[in-house]
Protein backbone atom coordinates (compact mmCIF):
# COMPACT_ATOMS: atom_id res chain seq x y z
CA UNK A 1 0.00 0.00 0.00
CA UNK A 2 1.20 3.50 -0.80
CA UNK A 3 0.73 6.10 1.91
CA UNK A 4 0.43 9.69 0.80
CA UNK A 5 -1.34 12.60 2.52
CA UNK A 6 -4.14 12.42 -0.09
CA UNK A 7 -4.71 8.69 0.49
CA UNK A 8 -4.79 9.23 4.25
CA UNK A 9 -7.28 12.08 3.73
CA UNK A 10 -9.45 9.98 1.42
CA UNK A 11 -9.48 7.07 3.86
CA UNK A 12 -10.22 9.49 6.71
CA UNK A 13 -13.18 10.86 4.75
CA UNK A 14 -14.37 7.35 3.85
CA UNK A 15 -14.28 6.11 7.45
CA UNK A 16 -15.90 9.29 8.79
CA UNK A 17 -18.63 9.36 6.17
CA UNK A 18 -19.39 5.65 6.45
CA UNK A 19 -19.47 5.90 10.24
CA UNK A 20 -21.71 8.97 10.20
CA UNK A 21 -24.06 7.57 7.58
CA UNK A 22 -24.38 4.19 9.32
CA UNK A 23 -25.00 5.93 12.62
CA UNK A 24 -27.65 8.09 10.99
CA UNK A 25 -29.21 5.08 9.29
CA UNK A 26 -30.39 3.70 12.62
CA UNK A 27 -31.98 7.05 13.29
CA UNK A 28 -33.46 7.12 9.77
CA UNK A 29 -35.07 3.75 10.38
CA UNK A 30 -36.66 5.06 13.59
CA UNK A 31 -37.91 8.14 11.71
CA UNK A 32 -39.52 6.00 9.03
CA UNK A 33 -41.16 3.74 11.61
CA UNK A 34 -42.23 6.16 14.32
CA UNK A 35 -42.41 9.71 12.92
CA UNK A 36 -45.84 11.25 13.52
CA UNK A 37 -45.89 15.04 13.43
CA UNK A 38 -49.35 15.09 15.05
CA UNK A 39 -48.20 13.18 18.07
CA UNK A 40 -46.89 14.87 21.20
CA UNK A 41 -45.32 11.67 22.49
CA UNK A 42 -41.95 11.70 24.17
CA UNK A 43 -40.48 9.64 21.34
CA UNK A 44 -41.75 12.05 18.67
CA UNK A 45 -40.32 15.05 20.51
CA UNK A 46 -37.00 13.26 20.92
CA UNK A 47 -36.91 12.48 17.19
CA UNK A 48 -37.65 16.15 16.41
CA UNK A 49 -34.75 17.28 18.58
CA UNK A 50 -32.33 14.65 17.29
CA UNK A 51 -33.05 15.35 13.64
CA UNK A 52 -31.18 18.68 13.95
CA UNK A 53 -28.05 16.99 15.22
CA UNK A 54 -28.18 14.12 12.73
CA UNK A 55 -28.90 16.40 9.75
CA UNK A 56 -26.03 18.73 10.70
CA UNK A 57 -23.66 15.79 11.06
CA UNK A 58 -24.76 14.40 7.70
CA UNK A 59 -24.41 17.82 6.09
CA UNK A 60 -20.71 17.87 6.92
CA UNK A 61 -20.19 14.19 6.09
CA UNK A 62 -21.88 14.31 2.69
CA UNK A 63 -20.26 17.67 1.91
CA UNK A 64 -16.87 16.00 2.46
CA UNK A 65 -18.04 13.14 0.25
CA UNK A 66 -18.61 15.58 -2.65
CA UNK A 67 -15.07 16.88 -2.32
CA UNK A 68 -13.64 13.38 -2.04
CA UNK A 69 -14.60 12.60 -5.66
CA UNK A 70 -12.38 15.40 -6.91
CA UNK A 71 -9.61 14.45 -4.49
CA UNK A 72 -9.81 10.79 -5.53
CA UNK A 73 -9.43 11.59 -9.23
CA UNK A 74 -6.64 14.07 -8.51
CA UNK A 75 -4.86 11.46 -6.34
CA UNK A 76 -5.14 8.80 -9.03
CA UNK A 77 -3.71 11.26 -11.54
CA UNK A 78 -0.88 12.36 -9.24
CA UNK A 79 0.15 8.73 -8.54
CA UNK A 80 0.59 7.93 -12.23
CA UNK A 81 4.37 8.41 -12.03
CA UNK A 82 4.60 5.68 -9.35
CA UNK A 83 3.45 2.77 -11.52
CA UNK A 84 5.15 1.24 -14.48
CA UNK A 85 2.86 1.51 -17.47
CA UNK A 86 0.60 4.19 -16.05
CA UNK A 87 0.55 7.43 -18.03
CA UNK A 88 -2.42 8.98 -16.22
CA UNK A 89 -5.19 8.18 -13.72
CA UNK A 90 -6.48 5.38 -15.97
CA UNK A 91 -3.36 3.30 -15.37
CA UNK A 92 -3.47 3.94 -11.63
CA UNK A 93 -7.16 2.97 -11.46
CA UNK A 94 -6.25 -0.18 -13.39
CA UNK A 95 -3.58 -1.28 -10.91
CA UNK A 96 -6.14 -3.58 -9.29
CA UNK A 97 -9.78 -4.57 -9.74
CA UNK A 98 -11.09 -2.02 -7.22
CA UNK A 99 -10.01 1.24 -8.93
CA UNK A 100 -12.84 1.82 -11.38
CA UNK A 101 -15.57 0.40 -9.09
CA UNK A 102 -14.44 2.94 -6.46
CA UNK A 103 -14.69 5.75 -9.00
CA UNK A 104 -18.16 4.65 -10.17
CA UNK A 105 -19.42 4.31 -6.60
CA UNK A 106 -18.02 7.75 -5.78
CA UNK A 107 -19.87 9.24 -8.75
CA UNK A 108 -23.14 7.55 -7.71
CA UNK A 109 -22.74 8.78 -4.11
CA UNK A 110 -21.85 12.26 -5.42
CA UNK A 111 -25.23 12.55 -7.16
CA UNK A 112 -27.23 11.08 -4.27
CA UNK A 113 -25.35 13.15 -1.68
CA UNK A 114 -26.08 16.35 -3.62
CA UNK A 115 -29.74 15.39 -3.76
CA UNK A 116 -29.78 14.66 -0.01
CA UNK A 117 -28.08 17.95 0.84
CA UNK A 118 -30.53 19.94 -1.26
CA UNK A 119 -33.54 18.03 0.10
CA UNK A 120 -32.25 18.77 3.60
CA UNK A 121 -31.83 22.46 2.71
CA UNK A 122 -35.45 22.65 1.56
CA UNK A 123 -36.75 20.57 4.48
CA UNK A 124 -35.09 22.90 6.97
CA UNK A 125 -37.09 25.79 5.55
CA UNK A 126 -40.48 24.17 6.18
CA UNK A 127 -42.00 24.67 9.63
CA UNK A 128 -43.30 21.10 9.96
CA UNK A 129 -40.35 18.92 8.79
CA UNK A 130 -42.14 18.33 5.46
CA UNK A 131 -39.49 16.14 3.78
CA UNK A 132 -38.17 14.35 6.82
CA UNK A 133 -39.33 10.91 5.66
CA UNK A 134 -38.12 11.50 2.11
CA UNK A 135 -34.63 12.56 3.12
CA UNK A 136 -34.15 9.79 5.66
CA UNK A 137 -35.56 7.28 3.18
CA UNK A 138 -32.94 8.48 0.70
CA UNK A 139 -30.30 8.13 3.38
CA UNK A 140 -31.10 4.42 3.64
CA UNK A 141 -30.32 4.18 -0.09
CA UNK A 142 -27.08 6.15 0.31
CA UNK A 143 -25.89 4.15 3.35
CA UNK A 144 -25.08 0.83 1.59
CA UNK A 145 -23.42 2.74 -1.25
CA UNK A 146 -21.12 4.66 1.11
CA UNK A 147 -20.32 1.42 2.93
CA UNK A 148 -19.53 -0.26 -0.39
CA UNK A 149 -17.52 2.74 -1.52
CA UNK A 150 -15.49 2.83 1.69
CA UNK A 151 -14.85 -0.91 1.53
CA UNK A 152 -13.91 -0.94 -2.16
CA UNK A 153 -11.71 2.16 -1.77
CA UNK A 154 -9.89 0.56 1.17
CA UNK A 155 -9.37 -2.57 -0.93
CA UNK A 156 -8.11 -0.41 -3.76
CA UNK A 157 -5.57 1.52 -1.70
CA UNK A 158 -4.43 -1.65 0.11
CA UNK A 159 -3.84 -3.25 -3.26
CA UNK A 160 -1.75 -0.40 -4.68
CA UNK A 161 1.51 -2.25 -5.15
CA UNK A 162 4.24 -0.27 -6.93
CA UNK A 163 5.70 -3.41 -8.50
CA UNK A 164 2.50 -4.02 -10.47
CA UNK A 165 2.87 -3.26 -14.16
CA UNK A 166 -0.34 -1.65 -15.27
CA UNK A 167 -1.79 -0.72 -18.62
CA UNK A 168 -2.07 2.81 -19.93
CA UNK A 169 -5.13 4.63 -21.17
CA UNK A 170 -4.27 3.84 -24.78
CA UNK A 171 -5.28 0.20 -24.29
CA UNK A 172 -8.48 0.87 -22.35
CA UNK A 173 -9.87 3.74 -24.42
CA UNK A 174 -9.16 2.20 -27.77
CA UNK A 175 -11.80 1.39 -30.33
CA UNK A 176 -9.97 -1.87 -31.03
CA UNK A 177 -10.56 -3.08 -27.47
CA UNK A 178 -13.61 -4.62 -25.70
CA UNK A 179 -15.85 -3.00 -23.07
CA UNK A 180 -17.81 0.18 -22.42
CA UNK A 181 -14.76 2.46 -22.59
CA UNK A 182 -13.76 1.00 -25.94
CA UNK A 183 -17.34 1.28 -27.21
CA UNK A 184 -17.41 4.96 -26.23
CA UNK A 185 -14.01 5.56 -27.83
CA UNK A 186 -15.30 3.93 -30.98
CA UNK A 187 -18.37 6.15 -31.33
CA UNK A 188 -18.42 7.94 -34.69
CA UNK A 189 -17.36 11.58 -34.11
CA UNK A 190 -19.89 13.19 -36.48
CA UNK A 191 -23.14 11.78 -35.05
CA UNK A 192 -21.79 12.05 -31.48
CA UNK A 193 -20.99 15.73 -32.05
CA UNK A 194 -24.50 16.27 -33.45
CA UNK A 195 -26.02 14.47 -30.44
CA UNK A 196 -23.79 16.47 -28.08
CA UNK A 197 -25.14 19.80 -29.38
CA UNK A 198 -28.70 18.48 -29.80
CA UNK A 199 -28.67 17.60 -26.08
CA UNK A 200 -27.37 21.11 -25.36
CA UNK A 201 -30.42 22.55 -27.09
CA UNK A 202 -32.64 20.04 -25.32
CA UNK A 203 -31.12 21.04 -21.97
CA UNK A 204 -31.58 24.73 -22.65
CA UNK A 205 -35.16 24.29 -23.87
CA UNK A 206 -35.98 21.88 -21.03
CA UNK A 207 -34.47 24.26 -18.47
CA UNK A 208 -36.36 27.29 -19.77
CA UNK A 209 -39.61 25.29 -19.90
CA UNK A 210 -38.98 23.98 -16.38
CA UNK A 211 -38.46 27.52 -15.11
CA UNK A 212 -41.90 28.34 -16.50
CA UNK A 213 -43.75 25.07 -15.68
CA UNK A 214 -42.51 23.41 -12.53
CA UNK A 215 -44.52 20.26 -13.24
CA UNK A 216 -41.77 19.41 -15.75
CA UNK A 217 -39.42 18.58 -12.84
CA UNK A 218 -39.04 14.83 -13.51
CA UNK A 219 -38.39 15.55 -17.20
CA UNK A 220 -35.66 18.08 -16.38
CA UNK A 221 -34.11 15.60 -13.94
CA UNK A 222 -33.94 13.01 -16.71
CA UNK A 223 -32.57 15.52 -19.24
CA UNK A 224 -29.86 16.52 -16.76
CA UNK A 225 -28.78 12.90 -16.33
CA UNK A 226 -28.97 12.31 -20.08
CA UNK A 227 -26.92 15.47 -20.66
CA UNK A 228 -24.30 14.19 -18.23
CA UNK A 229 -24.10 10.76 -19.90
CA UNK A 230 -23.87 12.26 -23.40
CA UNK A 231 -21.23 14.75 -22.24
CA UNK A 232 -19.04 11.96 -20.82
CA UNK A 233 -19.50 9.98 -24.04
CA UNK A 234 -18.64 13.08 -26.09
CA UNK A 235 -15.50 13.73 -24.06
CA UNK A 236 -14.29 10.20 -24.79
CA UNK A 237 -15.51 10.01 -28.39
CA UNK A 238 -14.29 13.32 -29.82
CA UNK A 239 -13.50 16.08 -27.32
CA UNK A 240 -10.40 14.36 -25.92
CA UNK A 241 -8.88 13.70 -29.38
CA UNK A 242 -9.46 17.36 -30.24
CA UNK A 243 -7.71 18.51 -27.03
CA UNK A 244 -4.79 16.09 -27.54
CA UNK A 245 -4.85 16.75 -31.29
CA UNK A 246 -4.52 13.00 -31.76
CA UNK A 247 -7.41 11.03 -33.32
CA UNK A 248 -6.48 7.84 -31.41
CA UNK A 249 -6.13 9.33 -27.92
CA UNK A 250 -9.54 9.14 -26.20
CA UNK A 251 -8.60 9.15 -22.50
CA UNK A 252 -10.86 11.37 -20.35
CA UNK A 253 -8.25 11.44 -17.56
CA UNK A 254 -5.31 12.86 -19.49
CA UNK A 255 -7.31 16.11 -19.60
CA UNK A 256 -6.18 16.54 -15.99
CA UNK A 257 -2.50 16.65 -16.99
CA UNK A 258 -0.29 19.75 -16.98
CA UNK A 259 0.55 19.08 -20.63
CA UNK A 260 -3.06 19.88 -21.50
CA UNK A 261 -3.30 22.92 -19.23
CA UNK A 262 -5.19 20.99 -16.54
CA UNK A 263 -8.25 21.63 -18.66
CA UNK A 264 -10.11 18.70 -17.07
CA UNK A 265 -10.23 20.58 -13.76
CA UNK A 266 -12.19 23.33 -15.50
CA UNK A 267 -14.31 20.96 -17.58
CA UNK A 268 -15.52 18.33 -15.10
CA UNK A 269 -16.61 20.28 -11.98
CA UNK A 270 -19.26 22.40 -13.80
CA UNK A 271 -20.52 19.31 -15.63
CA UNK A 272 -20.85 17.17 -12.49
CA UNK A 273 -22.29 20.03 -10.44
CA UNK A 274 -24.79 21.00 -13.16
CA UNK A 275 -26.01 17.44 -13.62
CA UNK A 276 -26.36 16.81 -9.86
CA UNK A 277 -28.09 20.14 -9.23
CA UNK A 278 -30.38 19.72 -12.27
CA UNK A 279 -31.32 16.22 -11.15
CA UNK A 280 -32.02 17.49 -7.62
CA UNK A 281 -34.11 20.44 -8.84
CA UNK A 282 -36.25 18.07 -10.88
CA UNK A 283 -36.70 15.67 -7.99
CA UNK A 284 -37.53 18.42 -5.47
CA UNK A 285 -40.06 20.25 -7.70
CA UNK A 286 -42.95 17.76 -7.20
CA UNK A 287 -42.94 18.55 -3.45
CA UNK A 288 -44.02 22.15 -4.13
CA UNK A 289 -47.65 21.34 -3.22
CA UNK A 290 -46.78 20.70 0.43
CA UNK A 291 -48.34 23.64 2.28
CA UNK A 292 -45.27 24.59 4.29
CA UNK A 293 -43.09 24.50 1.14
CA UNK A 294 -45.41 26.31 -1.26
CA UNK A 295 -43.46 29.54 -0.90
CA UNK A 296 -40.04 27.89 -0.65
CA UNK A 297 -39.81 25.32 -3.44
CA UNK A 298 -40.69 27.39 -6.53
CA UNK A 299 -38.02 29.95 -5.63
CA UNK A 300 -35.46 27.34 -4.64
CA UNK A 301 -36.05 25.11 -7.67
CA UNK A 302 -35.84 28.03 -10.11
CA UNK A 303 -32.57 29.12 -8.53
CA UNK A 304 -31.19 25.56 -8.74
CA UNK A 305 -32.30 25.27 -12.36
CA UNK A 306 -30.52 28.49 -13.26
CA UNK A 307 -27.45 27.18 -11.46
CA UNK A 308 -27.63 23.89 -13.41
CA UNK A 309 -28.08 25.73 -16.72
CA UNK A 310 -25.13 27.98 -15.87
CA UNK A 311 -22.99 24.90 -15.13
CA UNK A 312 -23.97 23.19 -18.37
CA UNK A 313 -23.42 26.49 -20.19
CA UNK A 314 -19.94 26.77 -18.75
CA UNK A 315 -19.14 23.19 -19.72
CA UNK A 316 -20.47 23.56 -23.27
CA UNK A 317 -18.77 26.93 -23.70
CA UNK A 318 -15.42 25.51 -22.65
CA UNK A 319 -15.89 22.35 -24.73
CA UNK A 320 -16.73 24.43 -27.81
CA UNK A 321 -13.70 26.64 -27.27
CA UNK A 322 -11.48 23.53 -26.98
CA UNK A 323 -12.91 22.19 -30.26
CA UNK A 324 -12.43 25.50 -32.06
CA UNK A 325 -8.85 26.09 -30.90
CA UNK A 326 -7.70 22.56 -31.84
CA UNK A 327 -5.61 21.90 -34.95
CA UNK A 328 -7.15 18.46 -35.33
CA UNK A 329 -9.68 17.95 -38.10
CA UNK A 330 -11.83 14.86 -37.50
CA UNK A 331 -14.90 16.15 -39.29
CA UNK A 332 -15.15 17.30 -42.89
CA UNK B 1 -55.03 31.65 22.10
CA UNK B 2 -52.51 29.37 23.84
CA UNK B 3 -53.31 25.72 24.35
CA UNK B 4 -51.29 23.07 26.14
CA UNK B 5 -52.11 19.41 25.66
CA UNK B 6 -50.66 16.84 28.03
CA UNK B 7 -47.41 18.78 28.42
CA UNK B 8 -44.63 17.28 30.53
CA UNK B 9 -41.10 18.43 31.19
CA UNK B 10 -38.40 16.28 32.69
CA UNK B 11 -34.89 17.50 33.41
CA UNK B 12 -31.89 15.12 33.46
CA UNK B 13 -34.07 12.42 31.96
CA UNK B 14 -32.99 8.81 32.58
CA UNK B 15 -30.30 9.92 35.01
CA UNK B 16 -30.19 9.36 38.76
CA UNK B 17 -30.98 13.05 39.35
CA UNK B 18 -34.01 13.05 37.01
CA UNK B 19 -36.53 15.75 37.90
CA UNK B 20 -40.06 15.83 36.54
CA UNK B 21 -40.92 19.54 36.60
CA UNK B 22 -44.29 19.31 34.82
CA UNK B 23 -46.69 16.38 34.56
CA UNK B 24 -49.41 16.19 31.91
CA UNK B 25 -50.49 19.83 31.88
CA UNK B 26 -53.71 20.61 29.94
CA UNK B 27 -54.48 24.31 29.77
CA UNK B 28 -56.25 26.86 27.61
CA UNK B 29 -55.32 30.53 27.91
CA UNK B 30 -57.52 33.15 26.24
CA UNK B 31 -56.25 36.34 24.63
CA UNK B 32 -55.90 39.35 26.96
CA UNK B 33 -56.05 39.69 30.73
CA UNK B 34 -53.63 38.80 33.49
CA UNK B 35 -53.19 35.17 34.44
CA UNK B 36 -51.16 34.39 37.51
CA UNK B 37 -49.48 31.03 38.05
CA UNK B 38 -49.38 30.58 41.79
CA UNK B 39 -47.52 27.97 43.77
CA UNK B 40 -44.55 27.26 46.00
CA UNK B 41 -40.98 27.10 44.73
CA UNK B 42 -40.47 23.97 42.64
CA UNK B 43 -44.12 23.71 41.66
CA UNK B 44 -43.28 24.19 37.95
CA UNK B 45 -44.49 27.77 37.40
CA UNK B 46 -41.31 29.07 35.79
CA UNK B 47 -40.80 25.89 33.75
CA UNK B 48 -44.33 26.19 32.40
CA UNK B 49 -43.76 29.83 31.41
CA UNK B 50 -40.48 29.00 29.68
CA UNK B 51 -42.28 26.32 27.63
CA UNK B 52 -45.12 28.68 26.72
CA UNK B 53 -42.58 31.37 25.79
CA UNK B 54 -40.61 28.93 23.57
CA UNK B 55 -37.49 29.27 25.71
CA UNK B 56 -37.49 25.48 26.16
CA UNK B 57 -39.18 22.49 24.59
CA UNK B 58 -41.47 20.06 26.40
CA UNK B 59 -40.39 16.46 26.93
CA UNK B 60 -43.85 15.35 25.82
CA UNK B 61 -47.09 17.02 24.76
CA UNK B 62 -47.95 19.85 22.43
CA UNK B 63 -48.26 23.61 22.76
CA UNK B 64 -50.37 25.55 20.26
CA UNK B 65 -50.49 29.27 19.64
CA UNK B 66 -53.51 30.59 17.78
CA UNK B 67 -54.26 27.11 16.42
CA UNK B 68 -50.71 26.57 15.16
CA UNK B 69 -48.44 23.95 16.65
CA UNK B 70 -45.65 25.75 18.44
CA UNK B 71 -43.69 23.18 20.37
CA UNK B 72 -42.52 21.19 17.34
CA UNK B 73 -41.34 24.13 15.26
CA UNK B 74 -37.76 23.95 14.00
CA UNK B 75 -35.49 26.34 15.88
CA UNK B 76 -35.37 29.06 13.23
CA UNK B 77 -39.17 29.35 13.20
CA UNK B 78 -39.33 29.20 16.96
CA UNK B 79 -36.89 32.12 17.19
CA UNK B 80 -39.15 34.20 14.95
CA UNK B 81 -42.23 33.38 17.04
CA UNK B 82 -40.33 34.16 20.23
CA UNK B 83 -39.16 37.52 18.93
CA UNK B 84 -42.54 38.67 17.63
CA UNK B 85 -44.99 37.11 20.05
CA UNK B 86 -43.41 37.04 23.50
CA UNK B 87 -41.82 39.58 25.77
CA UNK B 88 -40.03 38.41 28.89
CA UNK B 89 -39.46 39.98 32.29
CA UNK B 90 -37.11 37.85 34.33
CA UNK B 91 -36.99 37.53 38.09
CA UNK B 92 -33.44 38.91 38.25
CA UNK B 93 -34.25 41.43 35.44
CA UNK B 94 -31.21 40.22 33.43
CA UNK B 95 -30.29 43.73 32.33
CA UNK B 96 -26.87 43.99 30.69
CA UNK B 97 -24.48 45.81 32.98
CA UNK B 98 -22.28 48.40 31.32
CA UNK B 99 -25.00 49.37 28.83
CA UNK B 100 -27.34 52.29 29.28
CA UNK B 101 -31.03 52.00 30.02
CA UNK B 102 -31.84 52.97 26.42
CA UNK B 103 -29.40 50.40 24.98
CA UNK B 104 -30.85 47.67 27.17
CA UNK B 105 -34.36 48.42 26.00
CA UNK B 106 -33.32 48.48 22.33
CA UNK B 107 -31.35 45.23 22.52
CA UNK B 108 -34.11 42.65 21.72
CA UNK B 109 -35.07 44.62 18.62
CA UNK B 110 -31.64 44.57 16.97
CA UNK B 111 -32.10 41.18 15.24
CA UNK B 112 -35.26 42.49 13.54
CA UNK B 113 -33.30 45.14 11.68
CA UNK B 114 -35.62 48.07 12.36
CA UNK B 115 -34.22 51.50 11.35
CA UNK B 116 -32.11 52.81 14.21
CA UNK B 117 -33.90 56.14 14.48
CA UNK B 118 -37.33 54.47 14.62
CA UNK B 119 -36.06 52.02 17.23
CA UNK B 120 -34.53 54.75 19.40
CA UNK B 121 -37.79 56.72 19.28
CA UNK B 122 -39.82 53.62 20.23
CA UNK B 123 -37.49 52.81 23.14
CA UNK B 124 -37.56 56.40 24.37
CA UNK B 125 -41.35 56.51 24.17
CA UNK B 126 -41.58 53.34 26.27
CA UNK B 127 -39.16 54.73 28.85
CA UNK B 128 -41.13 57.99 29.01
CA UNK B 129 -44.31 55.99 29.52
CA UNK B 130 -42.75 54.14 32.45
CA UNK B 131 -41.37 57.30 34.02
CA UNK B 132 -37.76 56.64 33.07
CA UNK B 133 -37.34 59.44 30.52
CA UNK B 134 -34.59 61.11 32.50
CA UNK B 135 -32.68 57.86 33.00
CA UNK B 136 -32.24 56.82 29.37
CA UNK B 137 -28.50 57.46 29.31
CA UNK B 138 -27.79 56.08 32.79
CA UNK B 139 -26.00 52.78 33.16
CA UNK B 140 -28.38 50.09 34.38
CA UNK B 141 -26.25 49.33 37.44
CA UNK B 142 -27.09 52.80 38.78
CA UNK B 143 -30.85 52.07 38.83
CA UNK B 144 -32.96 51.30 41.89
CA UNK B 145 -34.91 48.01 42.05
CA UNK B 146 -38.13 49.63 40.83
CA UNK B 147 -36.38 51.43 37.99
CA UNK B 148 -34.62 48.24 36.93
CA UNK B 149 -37.94 46.40 36.94
CA UNK B 150 -39.58 49.08 34.77
CA UNK B 151 -36.58 49.03 32.43
CA UNK B 152 -36.99 45.26 32.11
CA UNK B 153 -40.67 45.79 31.37
CA UNK B 154 -39.89 48.38 28.69
CA UNK B 155 -37.37 45.99 27.16
CA UNK B 156 -39.97 43.21 27.10
CA UNK B 157 -42.33 45.49 25.17
CA UNK B 158 -39.92 46.86 22.57
CA UNK B 159 -40.98 44.32 19.92
CA UNK B 160 -44.66 44.94 20.71
CA UNK B 161 -45.38 41.33 21.76
CA UNK B 162 -48.89 39.95 22.09
CA UNK B 163 -47.91 38.00 25.20
CA UNK B 164 -45.91 39.34 28.12
CA UNK B 165 -44.38 36.75 30.43
CA UNK B 166 -43.19 37.93 33.83
CA UNK B 167 -41.43 35.54 36.19
CA UNK B 168 -41.85 36.62 39.81
CA UNK B 169 -42.00 40.31 38.80
CA UNK B 170 -42.36 41.55 42.37
CA UNK B 171 -39.84 39.25 44.03
CA UNK B 172 -37.25 42.01 44.46
CA UNK B 173 -39.60 44.91 45.09
CA UNK B 174 -41.25 46.39 48.17
CA UNK B 175 -45.05 46.59 48.41
CA UNK B 176 -45.33 50.09 46.94
CA UNK B 177 -43.18 49.24 43.93
CA UNK B 178 -44.98 45.92 43.52
CA UNK B 179 -48.32 47.73 43.28
CA UNK B 180 -46.80 50.14 40.76
CA UNK B 181 -45.61 47.24 38.57
CA UNK B 182 -48.99 45.50 38.86
CA UNK B 183 -50.71 48.71 37.78
CA UNK B 184 -48.48 48.86 34.73
CA UNK B 185 -49.19 45.22 33.90
CA UNK B 186 -52.92 45.85 34.35
CA UNK B 187 -52.68 48.75 31.93
CA UNK B 188 -50.99 46.50 29.36
CA UNK B 189 -53.68 43.83 29.81
CA UNK B 190 -56.47 46.32 29.24
CA UNK B 191 -54.75 47.27 25.97
CA UNK B 192 -55.26 43.69 24.78
CA UNK B 193 -51.99 42.03 25.69
CA UNK B 194 -51.96 38.64 27.38
CA UNK B 195 -49.97 38.89 30.59
CA UNK B 196 -48.74 35.69 32.23
CA UNK B 197 -47.17 36.00 35.66
CA UNK B 198 -45.62 33.43 37.92
CA UNK B 199 -45.63 34.40 41.55
CA UNK B 200 -45.94 33.22 45.10
CA UNK B 201 -46.45 36.77 46.35
CA UNK B 202 -49.97 37.21 47.87
CA UNK B 203 -49.86 40.84 46.80
CA UNK B 204 -49.88 39.67 43.18
CA UNK B 205 -52.66 37.11 43.22
CA UNK B 206 -54.84 39.29 45.45
CA UNK B 207 -54.44 42.29 43.11
CA UNK B 208 -57.55 43.68 41.45
CA UNK B 209 -55.93 43.60 38.02
CA UNK B 210 -55.64 39.77 37.98
CA UNK B 211 -58.22 37.93 35.86
CA UNK B 212 -57.30 34.31 36.49
CA UNK B 213 -55.30 32.40 39.04
CA UNK B 214 -53.88 28.98 38.25
CA UNK B 215 -52.52 27.12 41.22
CA UNK B 216 -49.70 24.65 40.77
CA UNK B 217 -48.15 22.01 42.95
CA UNK B 218 -45.54 19.34 42.14
CA UNK B 219 -45.71 20.07 38.41
CA UNK B 220 -49.48 19.79 38.18
CA UNK B 221 -52.37 22.23 38.07
CA UNK B 222 -54.32 21.87 41.31
CA UNK B 223 -56.60 24.90 41.02
CA UNK B 224 -57.97 27.25 38.37
CA UNK B 225 -59.97 30.27 39.48
CA UNK B 226 -61.29 33.25 37.52
CA UNK B 227 -61.49 36.53 39.40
Amino acid sequence: MLITPAIVALQGIAFSVTGAVLLASGFAWRILRHWDIHSGSELQLRLERQTYLIATLLGFALGAELLSLLLFVHTAESLSSQFVGAMCATGVLNVNAFGFPTLLLKIAVFFLATLWLLLNRVDNRGYDYPLVRVKYGLLLVIAPLTLAEGTVQTGYFLGLKPEVITSCCGSLFSSDNQGVAAELAGLPPGPTLALFYAIALFLAAGGVAFLRWLQLGPLFAMISLLGFAVAIAAIIAFLSPYVYENPNHHCPFCLLKAGYDYVGYALYPPLFAAAAVGLSAGVIAPFRHIVSLQAVIPKEVRWLTKLALAGFGLFYGLATWLLLRSNLILLG
Amino acid sequence: MIELNNVSKTFQQNRPNECQALRGIDLHLERGGITVFKGPSGSGKTTLLTLIGCLARPTAGRIMLGGRLLSNLPERFLTEVRRHTFGFVFQQFNLIRGLTVLENVMLPAYPLGRPHRELTDAAQALLERFGLGVKTLDKVEWLSGGEAQRTALARALINDPAVLIADEPTANLDSALSREVLALLGELATQGRTVLISSHDPLVFEAAQVDRIIEMHDGQIVGDRRC
